[in-house]
């Protein structure tokens, strides 16, 4: 199956600091990949770097055939992106952000889609509160949202269930692997590499901003292995910790 | 608090310095410094062309007018422990998990901000002018007692405008009656006396009194303390709910290029609270002020001379809304977003010339008020033209970040540059005659390619990184 992602030695320095070093990896189409690793590890520089939120130092990343480098607003065109960090701007309530975010996306139909995220997420009742005033959760709602709103054919996702109660937990794993089913591609980072063993068909190891390692669940049952002991081996620290 | 205001002070310095290194940055009072010195060269000058007391008495409001400017933390009281501290200092947003109350974290902030603007601004300004002393004929104990008097008039507008804000925070009830007391208490002792209310900076330079230095500095404390007194964030359970305003708006700005991002500056600013008090605080107020300073030179200027002026330091400081566009706005969630810099430049641009209205309406206003309206067209003209002039070098200079690029030494040498030579070629033209006024629109074309040529630099150094 083509790649969607496909990088060649993808580095990024911040001054001294080498976060991501010559990360060279490939995301099949329709994959529910999980890019996995510790604290400072690159997971999220990454994810930066793939959706053109940041510049690469050295190195290559394509995405949906497109150079992130050369064309970054182009990727951000055709993805959704859901940042690790990022809130929405204070000062829209939640409806108006999602109708901010169908004008600048120039969507059909944001209401709608809109309306099914608030209800499918179980926070219409906070449709009319500004965004500075949502509890983080909610928050992480909305920007989950905004980043399926144009149901794009690949989404980033920076640990998409950090926030979430279990049931939201529930219901976002199972709308990620329906999604996937859907012919679309998710490409992920987390830190519960339960879920990723659960969820993910494919996943790649970062440490040090290395790629360590690349597999598949599959192949994971195969050995009669768990993700978390071969993830333990590999950075050799606690997983709990990682 | 020391160690926290040390912390907060350290991060200000690495903030700066590691954009621009840290001799660029400490090179930035230096240049403050020398402008004052250039400037108090030519006192001599300047005080023979203006009646007796008159230039101590414009200098003194001036720097009244800096800390006006820089006063305004009661705006920041709803915003203080949320968005604000989260961009504008990390130390003081960590500092929550200390055990501090927010109270203290903020006492700290102000202090910082307030020793900050003393060394960049007022120290320097106050050492170019002694540096110079020699060649303006200024005795030492002249300059010594007008260096204390310059940092008192500072201190007394930044003291000021922070009590001021805070009421306004707390309560528009009391923002007005406080208001209106010091408008009807000013009014009645011009009425009654015929001169201005006394302004205890500028009566100690004219006549040193210990007593009257003691009031001054008791003042000063205290409209600090009670600020800090009546300073509360709003508490982090409350929910404020809109109806949706975004559609609406963005519907009927749908001929403005951006009318999405337009309509979310417009609702930003307006939502933040600090929007009409911005306006106010940060606009009239200093307006008000350069209309009575610049009344102060009315006998020497020519025939509508005061309001041409007027209309010219409109223009400038209409520029500035850029700058609060810029600082009001978070870039990062634009990153998941397809829009790079360029689009957010243009789109802050048009939310910039929809925001223009004010500076017209203030000139034009002033023009009818003066009896001048014959020749208030030409007014708004000149103010609207150095308006689109001056953000157009703001915006080459220093893209999406104007508020924190003035900073750069660069950057503020070649924008005062840039901007100070056509304020001076326009000035010469509306003196000679006001309906010259209109050669500020020429300056339109040149603004658009500037604005073009930034967008191309902006881009080509972030494209759409955030």
């Amino acid at each position: 199956m083509a790649a969607v992602i496909e990088t060649r030695d993808l580095t990024k320095h911040y001054g001294e600091t080498v976060a991501v070093n010559n990360v060279s990896l490939e995301v099949p189409a329709g994959a529910l990949y999980g890019l996995l690793g510790p604290n400072g590890s690159g997971k999220s520089t990454t994810i930066r770097m793939l959706s053109g939120q940041t510049r690469p130092t050295a190195g290559t990343a394509s995405v949906l055939g497109i150079d992130v480098a050369t064309d970054p607003v182009g990727v951000r065109r055709r993805i959704g992106i859901i940042p690790e960090q990022e809130t929405p701007p204070s000062f829209l309530t939640a409806a108006e952000y999602l109708r901010f975010v169908g004008s600048v996306r120039a969507l059909e139909g944001t209401d709608e889609a809109a309306d099914w995220w608030f209800e499918f997420l179980d926070f219409g009742d906070k449709r009319d509160v500004l965004c500075k005033d949502l509890s983080r959760g909610t928050r992480q709602k909305l920007m989950f949202a905004q980043a399926f709103l144009h149901r794009p054919e690949l989404a980033l996702i920076d640990e998409p269930l950090v926030n979430f109660d279990p049931i939201v937990q529930h219901q976002v794993k199972e709308f990620l692997v329906d999604y996937v089913r859907q012919g679309n591609t998710i490409f992920l980072s987390t830190h519960i590499l339960e879920v990723a063993e659960e969820i993910c068909t494919g996943y790649a190891i970062l440490h040090r901003g290395r790629l360590l390692h690349t597999g598949t669940p599959d192949e994971l049952r195969e050995t009669g292995r768990h993700l978390p002991e071969v993830f333990l081996a590999l950075v050799g620290r606690d997983p709990a910790h990682a | 608090m020391p160690d926290l205001f040390v912390a907060m002070f350290r991060e200000e310095w690495r903030v700066h310095s590691e954009l621009f290194g840290s001799v660029g940055f400490a090179l930035f009072p230096v240049l403050v410094g020398a402008m004052a010195c250039m400037g108090t060269v030519l006192v001599p000058i300047v005080n023979a062309a203006l009646p007796a007391g008159d230039l101590a008495t414009i200098v003194h409001l001036l720097f009244l007018l800096v800390g006006v400017m820089v006063g305004g933390f009661g705006l920041v009281g709803n915003e203080v422990m949320n968005r604000r501290f989260g961009q504008a200092s990390f130390v003081a947003y960590a500092a929550r998990t200390l055990p501090l109350s927010e109270r203290r974290i903020f006492a700290a902030f102000v202090a910082k901000d307030t020793v900050y603007y003393l060394l960049l601004w007022i120290l320097p300004v106050i050492a170019g002018v002694a540096l110079a002393s020699p060649f303006a004929g200024l005795a030492p104990a002249t300059v010594l007692r007008l260096a204390l008097t310059l940092l008192l008039a500072f201190l007394s507008g930044l003291a000021g405008l922070f009590l001021i804000t805070t009421v306004w925070g707390r309560s528009k009830l009391a923002f007005a009656v406080l208001a209106g007391t010091l408008v009807a208490g000013s009014g009645a002792i011009v009425l009654a006396t015929g001169a201005l209310p006394p302004f205890p900076p500028l009566e100690l330079y004219r006549s040193f009194s210990w007593p009257l230095l003691a009031a001054t500095l008791a003042a000063i404390g205290a409209a600090l303390a009670v600020s800090l007194l009546l300073f509360h964030p709003v508490s982090s359970g409350s929910e404020r709910r809109h109806p949706d305003r975004f559609s609406g708006l963005a519907r009927r700005l749908g001929r403005l290029p951006y009318p999405a991002l337009a309509a979310k500056d417009l609702l930003d600013l307006w939502r933040s609270g600090g929007g009409v008090a911005q306006v106010l605080f940060a606009l009239l107020l200093p307006l008000g002020l350069c209309w009575f300073l610049i009344s102060l030179l009315a006998r020497v200027l020519p025939t509508n001379g005061v309001l041409l002026l007027f209309s010219v330091l409109a223009g400038v400081l209409g520029s500035t809304v850029y700058t609060w566009l810029t600082a009001f706005d978070t870039f990062g969630p634009y990153g998941c977003l397809p829009v790079g810099v360029g689009t957010l430049i243009r789109s802050k641009l048009t939310s910039f010339g929809l925001l223009q209205v004010v500076p017209a309406a203030v000139v034009a206003v002033a023009a009818l008020a003066t009896g001048s309206g014959a020749v208030a067209l030409p007014a708004v003209a000149l103010a609207l033209g150095l308006s689109a002039w001056a953000v157009a070098v703001t915006v080459y200079l220093a893209g999406l970040s104007p508020n924190v690029l003035v900073y750069d030494p660069k950057v503020l040498a070649v924008y005062l540059g840039g901007v100070g030579l056509p304020v001076i070629a326009l000035v010469a033209l509306a003196f000679a005659s006001p309906w010259l006024g209109f050669a500020a629109l020429l300056l339109l074309v040149p603004a658009a390619l500037l604005v073009s040529a930034g967008v191309r630099r902006w881009e080509a150094a972030d494209g759409a990184f955030f």
